[in-house]
């Protein structure tokens, strides 16, 4: 003994034991610190150890990145700098966020994106943006799906043959070699519109190179019309900026400038800003044909056929304008006095279909209401000097380079150029069409840069080595240009104008800040134009309306399964688009959903089922484009009917006719249900009333029975006292607009998989989070049968006539009386301590009883193995089972017995489905439950990072004030802020001071489920003086069902 | 030889007392145990195999082939969905567990109270209740998502140390069902025994000697056998009759624990005990009266058996309407509207009124035909009024399951509700497994307790003339 205290002191310094075993250093100890693992781990010999797979592996990667970057010599090595909380070193496991962005058709999207393992999982938006607050849109959060797309085009052809990427760029060399011969003469360029500043220099390059070439910039849907709008009026080339925010009364033309119009998210941040409850908040008219989400969120809401809506503001511009038939004078008056009341912030805006007259008007007033410089900002911009595409000759043409697009698609293309060089992303219908196909690279796989609306210039940078090795547009048009540098990367880095630390600050930010747009100075003296008012609409003579689709835009999102699954936000419509009418032309024409009619317009014709659509205006028909795609892949392909083939380039035609073809079609919505039944679901208030009676939200409860006091303790009143935070969150209904960009989010982080149309129509999407919509009409149009009719049969019911919509964002509510929690027999989901009502995938084994006991229905079953079956095989009723189906020319049982991780899809689809999912979320299997989760994970990491910066100290707790909160994805990406997430024990944070709001109410509060969600009634701001002023329907049909307002009874 | 010549004329009842015998016919013992066991002795008649062949192919192939087929492909096959939830697999599960009500209910609970009658047709219907519940007991353990992690319900003590949940109503019924029937087999098979006994005695080959010989686990009749065999049927009847309360109580709790409005009622216990009796009766009615012609018991299964039999029917259909009508009324009265919505759709809705409808019809207004006593005898109409109740209380499931689920809260949630081709198919296979295990009950044991009927046989009284008693008087 003596001896080994001699030992143990042999170390330097101060030595500390944990035991006397310890000091004594015995063989015993020894072996109980070499077992301190669990058994078996300190033998474990297996010859491919972690730590050496772990070392194999990186190794492999980066062998694997030389290989790529020698075999194509592509790209030198590029520092990719990363965004924000930058990693000292790489850790595998931990997420790296990078900034980048998302080009759209006139601006970008700045976003960051979450890299792990080098594979961009989730898109964000950048919130360091300035006036930017992190909020995106639909497509720039479905757009990551587009990267691990199975269908994407994989290889360069020609004729339909696979060719070497060599022999692919070698014909491009040989092409510019030919050209610059004769100056490019017959060459010619067909570009989707960008606002890459390097793309434009490519394209003088290219214009100086070959002077005789043709350079034709064509989009489907062109939102080009407000910045030529603006420069015919004002004289000079500039483009406008809409500031929602500062407008007090906002008058929208046919403008759905919270839906489809471009850079949706950026109005929808600056109205969503303008609407808060209280004195300063702004009005919206809205005067439109279809029942868009302006329409929806619109205080006062006039249905006028498309056409004749330039005719109506012109009435309200000047009394000069004759009033078209059934628009009431005293709407007009009042909205006109209303605008000429608040001159300097008034903003008239003109939709993106409306001609440019109306776009004229809408200046015109602008400018007399003093709203230039005001409410609309205009900026310089370059205009755009392309050639129209009207004079395009297909038999001048000797090549055609396609860059982008779907031209055969979506352009009426009869005869065709004698060679199409086409750079596509998918193998579509252009892609048959054309000579020599090159792979695109997705944005996230691309250097590049664009110009966001407000003309900032933002990078994109790629995120991964292009998966197919796809070019980039740069790359393509650098070689067709002949340019000695054909690096992306070079050629934006040579665009980008400054030092290389200006450079990387660029890339770190993701955004050059320097440059600001400025306003600029204009005449404001525009004057009236002529517009065409004379229109007469009846069921034989029918108006046309052509819009961008709000889930596949132009088409391009048709084979993006979350896209084709997301309800629409108006319809609720999935995998289809439909010819939207009025109840009343349903009637006339005799036709009923689902029929499918033959819409004939100049001669051309188109076959698509009818849907009823409430808040339609008459002898209107509304058609989505994007649809009907022939060449998609495997989930777009032959979704709905293609307007296109009798759209014309106009966006509102008139003459249409329509005959019954016998036929029907189903169609799959998420709500069949439209009416609230005067439940206290979403609770309004008008402005005035809000302001008597401030609580009016939490009074809407009396029609429940008496709270009686629970016989038990909850237990979670006692973990309370002790946990470190209480999770809770508000969602604001009178900001949310209802984009359902949360929806798309919420997929992409949590994994949701999407289960096909067949799926949808027997009620089984898994969407964890939803946005109910519902539509409310005065009661005194709702017959008393109402409650009795079918959902069937709603269409006929003359209620949907003229009704409000309201939307209604609802997620697991994350009850603290949790009703699903006590009906589980196995314990599968259980509250935590901070208020979380978690899931144990592992533990659950689907009784389903959970979803039967919630009360918001949040809960959502795997009905089927919807992650591990190819879209083919969710149609019922005869789905294929494992015992007798063959993947990959292999029996599925012996697949599965071989590796239980594979399932029925082919492996080509699999290996890319399996790279997009979100590693730190389970990918969940047939027969669980699931639901909203809060983002566990997100705050999980939150809190283990904050363990680790708190190191011994025990400050562990996140903190609002010091920024540690993190945001759930559907907050993150909510670009109108009308979702709050935090931590309600903390009575600073944002969470808690919105519960502490007069308005603040939870949903199905009387059910004593006590919800952790809870929702800020919907305020309305109506113009009291207007024909149609009403208390929101709503209200009134919660009144008329024997609703009342009552106090608060105390438990 | 007149045999009632002895019997002195004051002894005689008064005519308007006379009952008619349990037994009629009057014939000796010796007759009865022929005629009871003569279809396990004799040759299979034509009939048995037209019945058992469908009812053993549902068994054997479409059971087997509908349990794979979901099983491996998932539920989705079945037409559940969101928000409904739970369908057919629940509702039969509910509509099993009520047909094994009325066995209990008549050899447990009759029984405690003395009603003699009770004797010709209580093996029969505790038959009935083994096989029903092992129906219904199917139900939980396939319709879950993941069937293979079935044990997890089961209070297994495992390395995770997780627990089931005993708050929840579904963890109780995995406790009430599975202690339903293995109460309800030891109940039957004890009652066997004597008969299994008899049958090894009478046995004419070596096999089947040994066959009834070992499952009558040595019984000789001796006096010490009877008196043990009484004490414990008494006991078992006892623990049976509270079974027949609390099984069912149980069930309803699944609902009633739940807050979905039509589900949330404490009415729901009572409500679920009463319908499972009244289909029972039903179910009782369906089987007995082919079989008593088909085994030509018609002498001992008399038709005051079956007047009895229609007369608790009655009763109990008295008792599930006041149920109805409370339901109805508590939904208007409460104000909940809710519970209004559900109530007001489940007759005046759109979608599932025909459910509402045929519950009201059949269970309420076409059981009130059983007051006639016309209608009682005439037992062509009986069979088809048993088999309508049947039918209607499956209704009664699916309009308290369906109806109560596709319109809950939240308008934007409601949905619809259709069933597939799976789940008919999966309950045509439990109706044939129910079936299959009948015909061979009835083929291998008698189907009526032989030592039970003669213990009511007027010989049997002490105090008749023929009665065992007699001669020992002095």
């Amino acid at each position: 003994m003596k001896t080994d205290l001699q030992n143990s002191t042999q170390a330097n310094g101060r030595r500390y034991w944990r035991s006397l075993d310890e000091l004594a250093d015995t063989p015993e100890f020894k072996d109980w610190l070499h077992r301190e693992f669990p058994k078996g781990a300190s033998e474990f010999t297996d010859d491919v150890s972690r730590r050496h797979f772990l070392k194999i592996m990186s190794a492999s990667f980066a062998f694997a990145g030389l290989a790529m970057a020698g075999a194509g010599c592509r790209r030198p090595e590029e520092k990719l700098e990363p965004f924000g909380k930058q990693p000292e070193d790489y850790v595998f496991g931990k997420s790296e966020y990078f900034a980048t962005a998302m080009p759209t058709r006139n601006g970008a999207i700045p976003l960051v994106v979450k890299s792990y393992e080098g594979r961009p999982i989730k898109i964000e938006g950048n919130s360091l943006f300035p006036g930017g607050n992190g909020g995106t849109d639909r497509y720039a959060q479905a757009s990551i799906l587009n990267l691990y797309d199975p269908d994407r085009a994989r290889h360069f052809k020609q004729d339909g043959k696979i060719v070497s990427r060599d022999e692919a760029l070698k014909f491009l060399d040989d092409l510019s070699a030919k050209f610059s011969a004769n100056q490019g003469e017959g060459l010619a360029f067909l570009a989707e519109s960008s606002t890459s500043p390097s793309r434009a220099r490519l394209q003088k390059i290219i214009a100086h190179k070959f002077p005789k070439s043709k350079w034709f910039t064509y989009d489907a849907i062109d939102s080009g019309i407000h910045q030529r709008a603006a420069t015919q009026a004002f004289g000079q080339s500039v483009k406008p900026i809409f500031n929602f925010d500062k407008a007090k009364v906002i008058l929208s033309l046919d403008c759905d400038f919270l839906g489809g119009e471009d850079d949706a998210h950026n109005h929808i941040r600056k109205f969503a800003a303008g609407r808060k409850a209280g004195d300063g908040m702004s009005r919206l008219y809205a005067i439109e044909s279809l029942f868009t989400l302006t329409g929806a969120n619109a205080d006062h809401r006039l249905r006028v056929p498309a056409s004749l809506v330039g005719a109506v503001a012109g009435a309200i511009a000047t009394d000069l304008f004759p009033l078209p038939p059934n628009v009431d004078p005293n709407w007009i008056f009042e909205c006109a006095k209303d605008l000429g009341a608040n001159r300097g912030s008034v903003l008239v805006v003109a939709g993106q279909r409306q001609p440019i007259e109306v776009h004229l008007m809408a200046y015109a007033m602008n400018a007399n209401l003093g709203a230039i410089g005001n409410t609309i900002t205009l900026i310089p911009t370059e205009e755009n000097s392309e050639t129209d595409l009207q004079s395009f000759d297909p038999n001048a043409t000797d090549t055609l380079i396609i860059l982008g697009g779907n031209p055969a698609y979506n352009l009426n293309w009869s005869t065709k150029p004698k060679a199409v060089v086409r750079l596509g992303y998918y193998e579509d219908e252009s892609s048959e069409k054309s000579d020599w196909n090159f792979p695109a690279a997705h944005y996230l796989e691309s250097w590049g840069d664009a110009k966001t609306s407000d003309e900032t210039i933002v990078p994109v940078q790629p995120l991964i080595q292009p998966l197919f090795g796809g070019l980039t547009e740069l790359e393509f048009l650098a070689r067709i240009a002949g340019e000695s540098q054909t690096n992306a990367h070079e050629i934006v880095r040579a665009t980008f104008d400054g030092s290389d630390e200006n450079w990387k600050k660029f890339l770190f930010n993701g955004f050059q800040s320097i440059q600001s747009a400025n306003s600029t100075d204009v005449n404001k003296n525009v004057t009236l134009s002529k517009i065409q008012r004379n229109f007469t609409f009846s069921a034989s003579s029918l108006e046309v309306i052509f819009y961008r689709d709000s889930k596949v835009d132009d088409g391009r999102y048709a084979n993006n399964g979350w896209m084709q699954e997301l309800p629409d936000p108006v319809t609720k419509i999935t995998w289809d688009n439909a010819i939207l009418v009025s109840r009343k032309t349903a009637r006339e024409l005799g036709v009923a959903n689902g029929d499918v009619v033959e819409i004939s317009l100049n001669g051309k014709k188109v076959s698509g089922p009818i849907w009823t659509q409430p808040g339609m205006s008459d002898y209107s028909l509304g058609l989505a484009l994007g649809y009907g795609r022939e060449r998609a892949g495997r989930v777009g392909t032959g979704v709905g009917f293609n307007a296109y083939k009798i759209f014309s380039g106009k966006y509102i035609e008139t003459g249409a006719t329509i005959k019954k073809t016998g036929e029907t079609h189903l169609i799959a919505t998420t709500q069949s249900h439209w009416s609230m039944e005067g439940r206290p679901a979403v609770r309004e208030a008008n402005l005035e009333d809000f302001s008597k009676d401030q609580k009016f939200a939490q009074e809407m409860h009396s029609m429940e029975p008496p709270i009686v006091k629970s016989l038990y303790p909850n237990p979670l009143d006692e973990a309370k006292k002790t946990a470190l935070h209480q999770w809770g969150m508000v969602v604001d209904l009178s900001a949310c607009v209802g984009c359902a960009t949360c929806v798309v989010a919420c997929q992409s982080e949590n994994n949701i998989p999407i289960v096909g149309k067949d799926q949808v129509n027997r009620g089984r999407e898994m969407h964890w989070m939803r946005i109910d919509r519902y539509y409310t009409a005065d009661p005194k149009t709702e017959k008393f049968p109402a409650s009795f009719v079918k959902d069937d049969d709603q269409q006929f019911s003359e209620w949907i006539d003229d009704v409000q919509a309201v939307n209604q964002p609802v997620m697991c509510q994350m009850c603290e009386n949790a009703p699903c929690e006590n009906v589980c027999p196995v314990n599968a989901t259980v509250h935590d301590n901070e208020g979380l009502n978690v899931m144990a995938y592992n533990r659950c084994i689907g009784t389903r009883y959970c979803s039967n006991n919630c009360p918001y229905k949040v809960r959502h079953f795997n009905f089927l193995d919807y992650n591990k079956r190819p879209l083919k095989d969710l149609k019922g009723p005869l789905y294929p089972t494992p015992v007798l189906h063959e993947t990959d020319g292999q029996w599925d049982l012996a697949r599965w017995w071989k590796n239980r991780d594979v399932g029925m899809r082919p492996d080509d689809e699999w290996d890319l489905i399996k790279m997009s999912k979100n590693p730190d979320v389970t990918v969940r299997m047939r027969g669980v439950m699931e639901k909203c989760t809060y983002c566990t994970q997100r705050i999980e990491q939150a809190k283990i990072s904050q363990k680790v910066k708190a190191g011994a100290s025990d400050n562990v707790r996140l903190k609002e004030s010091e920024g540690t909160i993190p945001k759930t994805a559907c907050q993150q990406a909510c670009p109108a802020q009308a979702i709050m997430f935090g931590d309600v024990s903390d009575p600073d944070s944002a969470v808690s001071k919105l519960k502490t709001q007069p308005q603040n109410y939870a949903l199905l509060g009387d059910l004593l489920t006590k919800p952790r969600t809870s929702y800020l009634a919907r305020i309305r701001n109506p113009n009291p003086k207007m024909p149609d002023y009403h208390a929101p329907f709503s209200t009134e049909e919660y009144e008329e069902r024997g609703g009342q307002f009552e106090t608060e009874k105390k438990i | 030889m007149p045999e009632t010549a002895t019997q002195p004329e004051s002894l005689a009842p008064p005519a308007e007392l006379k009952r008619s015998p349990n037994i009629i016919g009057q014939r000796g013992l010796g007759y009865l145990t022929d005629k009871l066991t003569a279809f396990n002795e004799g040759k299979t008649p034509r009939w048995w195999w037209v019945m058992f062949f469908p009812a053993a192919f549902c068994a054997t192939v479409v059971l087997p082939g509908m349990l794979i087929y979901q099983i491996s492909t998932g539920v989705g096959v079945w037409g559940n969905n969101h928000p409904v939830m739970w369908g057919w697999d629940i509702i039969n599960f509910v509509w099993w567990v009520g047909v094994a009500h009325a066995g209990t209910l008549i050899s447990a609970m009759l029984f405690l109270t003395r009603q003699h009658w009770r004797t010709a047709i209580g093996r029969a219907a505790e038959a009935m209740t083994v096989f029903a519940v092992m129906m219904a007991g199917l139900y939980p353990g396939i319709h879950v998502g993941r069937a293979w992690f079935d044990w997890f319900m089961f209070p297994i003590p495992t390395s995770n140390g997780l627990w089931p949940q005993f708050r929840s109503p579904l963890m109780w019924d995995v406790f009430a069902v599975n202690t339903y029937l293995i109460v309800s087999i030891t109940f039957w098979y004890m009652g066997l025994i004597p008969d299994l006994a008899l049958l090894r005695d009478r046995a004419k080959t070596r096999t089947k000697k040994f066959a009834y010989g070992l499952f009558a686990l040595g019984w000789t009749g001796s006096a010490r056998h009877w008196h043990n065999y009484e004490k414990a049927y008494v006991v078992l009847s006892g623990l049976c009759t509270l079974l027949v309360f609390t099984v069912s109580s149980i069930v309803g709790m699944d609902f009633a624990t739940a807050q979905i409005a039509g589900w949330h009622a404490t009415i729901f216990p009572l409500y679920f005990v009463v319908g499972a009796v009244y289909c029972g009766f039903g179910m009782v009615l369906v089987l007995l009266i082919p079989l008593r012609k088909l085994l030509h018991l018609e002498n001992i299964i008399t038709m005051r058996h079956m007047d009895r039999i229609c007369k608790l029917t009655l009763l109990s259909s008295l008792a599930i309407t006041y149920i109805y009508l409370m339901e109805y009324f508590i939904a208007w009265y409460s104000g909940d509207p809710y519970e209004r919505w559900v109530f007001s759709h489940r007759l005046l809705g759109t979608t599932y009124w025909y459910g509402g409808w045929i519950m009201l019809v059949v269970n309420f207004l076409m059981a009130q035909l059983l007051w006639f006593k016309r209608v009682r005898y005439n037992l062509k109409l009986v069979f088809v009024l048993a088999i309508l109740i049947n039918i209607g209380m499956w209704f009664e499931r699916f309009t308290i399951i369906v109806g109560s689920l596709y319109q809950d809260f939240l308008p934007a949630n409601w949905g619809f509700y259709k069933q597939t081709w799976v789940d008919v198919g999966t309950f045509v296979g439990t109706l044939g497994v129910f079936f299959m295990m009948y015909l061979l009950f009835i083929r291998f044991v008698p189907m009526i307790a032989v030592s039970e009927v003669k213990g009511i046989t007027p010989e049997a009284d002490p105090h008749h003339p023929l009665g065992g008693a007699k001669g020992e008087k002095p």
